[in-house]
């Protein structure tokens, strides 16, 4: 049952492929007869140059196209023809001309600058505004100049050698600075507070690098900020050792905490 | 996060005004708002005085791993070496200071030295000037004799990486020295390994042959505490660095995991299953005293104690359903819970107590993303920052002694890796390439 069935379908399948070959056969010819006939038609007549079975091809500068009537605003109209730049007359001199003295034959020379002797000025250096210059040779000095503290005139005019802690040592004022900074913690201030008035504290830095005696010096008037300040110091153990060639036993700081929410 | 703090905190300014009183007594005058940019500082190549064929591979050595361990110190914004005037720099004669100072290289500090190599011996001689105070400029100056060899001379560096940062970084001895123990399975077995903070000089330090987890090296660096299957189960051991050997501890039964040590190395808090489900006992560090100190249904697992003061713990409990962050005093009262959302473990408290630093899955459960991310989160405000966003599942933060830095696990690379960051989360880098890495501890000192 199974095999008549295959040989019924390999009759049909013969009988296919051989429509199929007359058809692909058909198909052939017609293209080669229509592509014969086209040809011998129109020959070889068309997108030719002049002859010969390669194509020719016309430059487009040949061209006589008409010129174009509209000046273009790219070069400018110059004396100089094919330039684009006016070039100067060469001067032609007469051989025949006789030179007339001038009104003052005498010319005056021209007095030339006498070179100066100046000292390179450094560029002027810009301070952004919120950096401390810290340790260029001298205390820094600041709006708050004007303080008399301790005896020490405007804060600057000390002389001999206990008092210049911070010009020999600005490194360590500048770790102090950081490190105060670091452990002072804005979010216990009250948050209903938008400004205050300077905190004062001072408090000693040990050798070892302890701060001991923290004080407030002066309120702000605001007891959170006033703690806040406090507790900023409290939390550093150490500030590091004192330079070790430093002769003092301790330093004092006065430090102060701006607040603005 | 200290960073992030300054910045948000001072955008104030304030000069800096000094006076002395007539006693002579130095005063400073300062205010807030100045110190929060990092020290420019140029640390050009240690110049050979003499002709020694060694010393080339030694200054090689020692140039990187100062620049190296300065650059990691995050306290540095290191001058690029593109501009730097011309000429080495080998003694303080040789210092032009408007040259350093001025731009290009702008620098606040310099670094400078010489190296020379005699018989068995080297010799480094260091200067760190401060480049704008031309008057007084030597911060420190320094000169190490050792063993002409590599690792010598490493250490030179290193030690002397380590005293700049402690004069600039605020009394804060650097990490250059410190060591970092692992769990490594690349032997094979899950050992504890050890390492230099930067990496170098991986090997192991047990060789117990089975699996050995979670390592805490105890505060003086003397003993390594860590938890290793037994064949009755997990159980806490203790290695010596001074025996060179494991050193009895007592048996306690259950599963003993995560011993953390107390701040001044007298007690360990563990987790252990021996009455049913973990909880949190506390311990002295020769086994005795054993006392259970949380009680409460579901597990309470890896201890961290308050690295300042020694009364707290933060810890990891599953009382409320997935794992959260607590702590509590050391006796167990005042338990206080951290995290209400996600899954977070493995806390670990800053040295200065101010910051827990855990690993967070904050969205957990079908449909989350399911990243593992380290926080820091500030104990007394609770207010928290992610520090990690590269994805891949990162775990088991750790401190580095001085608060500036955290080491932690991570598998964004592939393969589980130890990483390292400063404690804002910049600077992420990977320390360990080789085999599987995990479970980070940063020594005490």
């Amino acid at each position: 049952m199974a095999s008549t069935e295959i040989f019924f379908e390999h009759d049909r399948w013969g009988h296919n492929l051989a429509w199929s070959a007359a058809l692909h056969v058909g198909v052939t010819v017609a293209i080669v007869a229509y592509a014969w006939i086209a040809t011998g038609r129109h020959g070889s007549n068309w997108g030719e140059g002049g002859g010969g079975s390669a194509m020719g091809v016309s430059l487009v500068s040949n061209v006589p196209l008409p010129a174009n009537p509209v000046q273009t605003q790219n070069v400018l109209a110059t004396e100089s023809k094919g330039l684009s730049k006016s070039q100067p007359q060469p001067i032609v001199e007469d051989k025949e001309a006789i030179p007339i003295a001038e009104k003052n034959a005498k010319k005056k020379p021209v007095p030339q600058p006498t070179a100066t002797r100046r000292k390179p000025q450094p560029p002027p250096v810009e301070q952004a505004s919120n950096v401390v210059p810290f340790g260029e040779g001298g205390p820094v000095s600041g709006p708050y100049s004007m303080f008399n503290i301790g005896g020490a005139k405007g804060g600057f005019g000390f002389t001999g050698g206990g008092g210049d802690f911070g010009a020999r040592y600005a490194w360590y004022v500048r770790v102090v600075n950081q490190k105060v900074s670091e452990n002072w913690l804005k979010y216990e201030i009250d948050p209903r507070i938008q400004n205050a008035n300077r905190v004062y504290l001072t408090f000693d830095i040990e050798r070892s690098g302890r701060p001991t005696n923290v004080q407030v010096e002066q309120s702000s008037g605001v007891p959170s900020l006033d703690q806040s300040a406090v507790r900023a110091l409290q939390r550093i153990d150490s500030f590091g050792p004192l330079p070790p060639d430093y002769s003092g036993s301790r330093v004092s700081v006065e430090f102060w905490f701006d607040y603005k929410r | 996060m200290r960073l992030n703090f300054e910045t948000r905190i001072f955008y104030w300014f304030f000069p800096l005004i000094l006076v002395a009183t007539a006693s002579g007594q130095d005063w400073i005058k300062t205010g807030t708002g100045l110190g929060v940019e990092k020290v420019r500082i140029a640390v050009p190549d240690f110049k050979a005085t003499n002709q020694d064929p060694r010393n080339t591979d030694l200054l090689k050595t020692f140039n990187d791993t100062l620049w190296n361990d300065l650059n990691n110190a995050g306290i540095f914004e290191m001058v690029s070496k593109s501009f730097y005037p011309l000429g080495q720099i080998g003694v303080p004669g040789d210092v032009k200071f408007e040259s350093w100072s001025a731009p290009p290289p702008s620098a606040a500090m310099l670094v400078f030295g010489n190296l020379a190599t005699a018989g068995n011996n080297a010799t480094v001689q260091g200067w760190l000037y401060d480049v704008k105070n031309i008057a007084s400029p030597q911060v420190l100056g320094k000169q190490y004799t050792d063993v002409a060899t590599t690792q010598a001379v490493r250490v030179i560096a290193h030690k002397f990486a380590d005293e700049i940062i402690l004069r600039l970084g605020g009394g804060i001895n650097g990490i250059a020295e410190t060591q970092i123990y692992y769990v490594s399975a690349r032997g094979g077995h899950k050992e504890i390994w050890a390492m230099d903070y930067d990496g170098a000089n991986q090997h192991a330090v047990t060789a117990l042959g089975t699996i050995s987890l979670s390592p805490h090296v105890s505060p003086d660096g003397s003993r390594l505490a860590f938890s290793s299957f037994t064949g009755a189960g997990w159980e806490i051991r203790m290695f010596s660095f001074d025996l060179n050997r494991v050193v009895s501890f007592p048996r306690l039964g259950g599963t003993n995991l995560s011993p953390a040590w107390s701040p001044d190395g007298s007690k360990l808090a563990i987790s252990s299953s021996r009455s049913g489900d973990p909880e949190l006992y506390v311990v002295d560090q020769s086994g005795a005293n054993l006392h259970r100190v949380t009680n409460s249904k579901g597990p309470d697992v890896s201890p961290a104690w308050n690295r300042k003061t020694g009364s707290q713990i933060a810890w990891v409990s599953g009382r409320t359903g997935l794992p959260q962050i607590y702590t509590m005093g050391s006796d167990g009262t005042n338990v206080q819970q951290y995290t209400d959302q996600g899954y977070a473990v493995s806390p670990s408290w800053s040295p200065n107590g101010q910051f827990l630093v855990f690993s967070w899955m904050r969205h957990y459960g079908p449909g989350a993303p399911g990243a593992q991310d380290i926080y820091i989160m500030d104990v007394v405000s609770k207010q928290w920052v992610q520090l990690t966003h590269d994805g891949g599942r990162n775990d088991f933060p750790a401190w580095a002694p001085d608060g500036r830095h955290i080491v932690f696990q991570s598998n964004r690379s592939g393969s589980l890796q130890i990483w390292e960051m400063l404690a804002d989360g910049s600077n992420q880098k990977q320390v360990t390439t080789s085999g599987n890495n995990s479970e980070p501890d940063w020594s005490w000192k």
